[in-house]
């Protein structure tokens, strides 16, 4: 162990704190566990939050799911990263299961209407240049789609999936994931314009 | 600039939310639940490390831990986790920054003060 660790910190220093306390951990030490949940809850509960928007009440299932799971694989911690940066890895994961499962759920016949125009949208000045103002106003649309919509649209515009990758999770065809978006980003242009500021 | 290129655009720019507005400290409650989820599931393979071995590696131990730790018993009755049984256990999971002071507690660790 001692050697082991000794290899790692040449390498990343700042890990060797974060080796200390998941051996601990991995010990079953109820303390080091204590300090664990303690050091690293925050910032897994802000990163699952953000991304529950505006649906935010999901995050707290969410991020015990992340810590559990983050216990049955500690074990394969290395230290190749920072204990915060792999616990946001599997935060990631597990976002991404949510997006899917929740997906899974929605009746995909009513996505497959044919051509869809989709009005446009333009921020206004005053949302242009006050980007609290902007994603006050964009949080306040989204809470009023349908989840699936919500979904679809941070999945791909917030977590940056391209339509391949999300249809690949979903087990849905790209074009069923792109009409979909499209629908999506219709309803979402449809409140934002009778939305007032 | 195509138009499905520029809805792309737009759409990353709206769902672009800043961290700083979501960083927040996580509930007491919701961290006393994580803690007592995983020592549960620590339990389902294998004993928790005893108390005498925890105090040996420089944790602080509360009141009631200290009484097992110092108990004439062997190790193994040192494991189990005392804390089910403890009020403060419960009063944390369910009441947000609950009343409970003593030392070395570690639902007091997860208050938010």
């Amino acid at each position: 162990m001692g050697h082991s660790l000794q290899a790692v910190t040449d390498i990343r220093p700042d890990t060797t704190e974060d080796m200390r306390l998941v051996a601990e951990v991995l010990r079953k030490d109820r303390k080091a566990t204590a300090e664990f949940v303690s050091r690293y809850s925050d910032c897994v509960y802000s990163y699952v939050r953000r991304r529950m928007i505006p649906r935010t009440e999901v995050a707290e299932d969410l991020i015990q799911e992340v810590f559990v799971a983050a216990w049955q694989s500690l074990k394969n911690y290395r230290g190749d990263a920072s204990l915060r940066h792999w616990l946001l890895g599997i935060a990631r994961h597990k976002v991404d299961d949510h997006y899917r499962k929740r997906l899974r759920t929605f009746d995909w016949q009513d996505s497959e209407d044919e051509s869809i125009a989709e009005p446009s949208v333009t921020p206004t000045y005053e949302e242009q240049i006050d980007r609290a103002l902007l994603q006050k106003k964009t949080r306040r649309v989204l809470a009023t789609l349908p989840e699936a919509y919500c979904l679809v649209l941070l999945w791909r515009y917030q977590e940056d999936r391209s339509a391949r990758e999300m249809a690949q999770l979903t087990g849905k065809t790209e074009k069923a994931i792109e009409r979909l978006l499209a629908r999506a980003r219709e309803h979402f242009k449809r409140r934002w314009n009778h939305a007032g500021t | 600039m195509p138009g499905h290129e520029r809805d792309d655009q737009l759409f990353r720019m709206l769902c672009e939310f800043d961290e700083a507005a979501f960083e927040e400290r996580a509930p007491s409650r919701v961290k006393a639940r994580l803690y007592s989820a995983i020592i549960r599931d620590q339990q389902e393979t294998g004993p928790l490390q005893s108390l005498s071995e925890t105090h040996a590696a420089g944790h602080g131990l509360c009141i009631f831990e200290s009484l097992v730790q110092i108990a004439p018993v062997g190790e193994k009755a040192k494991s189990p986790f005392f804390c089910w049984t403890c009020h403060a256990r419960l009063l944390a999971e369910n009441v947000e920054n609950a009343p409970i002071f003593w030392a070395h507690c570690p639902y007091v660790s997860f208050q938010n003060r």
